[in-house]
């Protein structure tokens, strides 16, 4: 019998809605990317048969296209489905101690919001072709370019 | 038109191995709960056409009869594949500042390993071939 090698799995899937505005920058290539939190809920029965709700909060991070595509049609409170994988993360406090946590790297998200969709903030040209709609319905949008192998 | 309500959906699926062995601890009642760390990793192509890997490390909590069995079978170096819930754990540090992180509380743990069969080992208490739970 062959020896079996361990299988790349990462993938992650959950629903939830922003916490804020997503936050959009642009790496020094000029790479797009944008940074949000969403908020989970899970209802469960406690020892005492009441429901409770309990929140976890995880940050996501797009890049490219669709980092774009989340700054356009995003805003805090909005629901969206994602998927992607698990990354690490690690950053230094003011004080210069070091942390870490793991994030959300997307490789699709939904925007699960039917109404109000485009988040067209004030300073949106009005001469522009309308934007793409963001329907349930609608495709998600996806990135997989540099996303191999798979 | 029904009115649609947004899906408690968190699920997680990662395959890797223990960074360390895995700490089995008891709650005060008596509730068996299993922490460790696992590295994942992912192969990909850099710009140049190299394979690069890069690791991700993630903590994972167990609890009850899944806790003992990891607690007693795996170590570090063993594969598992993981399945489960994000969740945030929150914990003071030794000068009482409060931190936040995420980990993956499991629900169901395989163990990719081939056990040797020896009578030797010290096998699984209930009698399943390979100790999934």
């Amino acid at each position: 019998m062959s020896e079996l090698r361990l299988a790349d799995l990462n993938r992650v899937f959950m629903v939830g809605r922003l916490t804020k505005d997503p936050e959009l920058r642009q790496t020094t290539n000029g790479t797009s990317v944008a940074n949000f939190t969403i908020a989970l809920n899970r209802r469960y029965k406690s020892a005492t048969g009441e429901w409770k709700d309990e929140a976890t909060y995880v940050g996501v991070v797009a890049w490219q296209k669709l980092a774009e595509l989340c700054k356009q049609y995003l805003a805090k409170g909005r629901a969206v489905l994602v998927e992607g994988k698990l990354q690490n993360r690690s950053w230094e406090t003011e004080d210069g101690q070091k942390r870490s946590t793991i994030e959300i790297r997307a490789d699709r998200i939904e925007f699960l919001d039917r109404e109000g969709r485009p988040a067209i903030g004030a300073g949106t040209p009005g001469t522009e072709s309308s934007p793409e709609p963001v329907h349930g319905e609608e495709p998600a949008f996806s990135k997989s370019d540099d996303d191999l192998p798979f | 038109m029904t009115e649609l309500k947004i899906p408690n959906l968190n699920r997680v699926l990662l395959a890797g191995r223990l960074t360390r062995d895995p700490e089995l601890r008891f709650t005060p009642s008596g509730t068996a709960v299993c922490n460790f760390s696992m590295a994942l990793n992912r192969r990909f192509k850099d710009q140049a056409g190299n394979w690069q890997d890069e690791p991700t490390f993630v903590n994972v909590v167990a609890w009850q009869s899944a806790a003992e069995n990891i607690g007693k079978h795996l170590h570090k170096g063993s594969p598992v594949l993981v399945e489960g819930r994000l969740e945030s754990r929150s914990w003071e540090t030794e000068t009482g500042q409060k931190r936040n992180s995420l980990e993956v509380r499991a629900d169901n743990v395989r163990f990719l390993e081939r056990f040797e069969s020896t009578a030797a080992a010290p096998g699984p208490e209930e009698p399943s071939e390979s100790p999934d739970i």
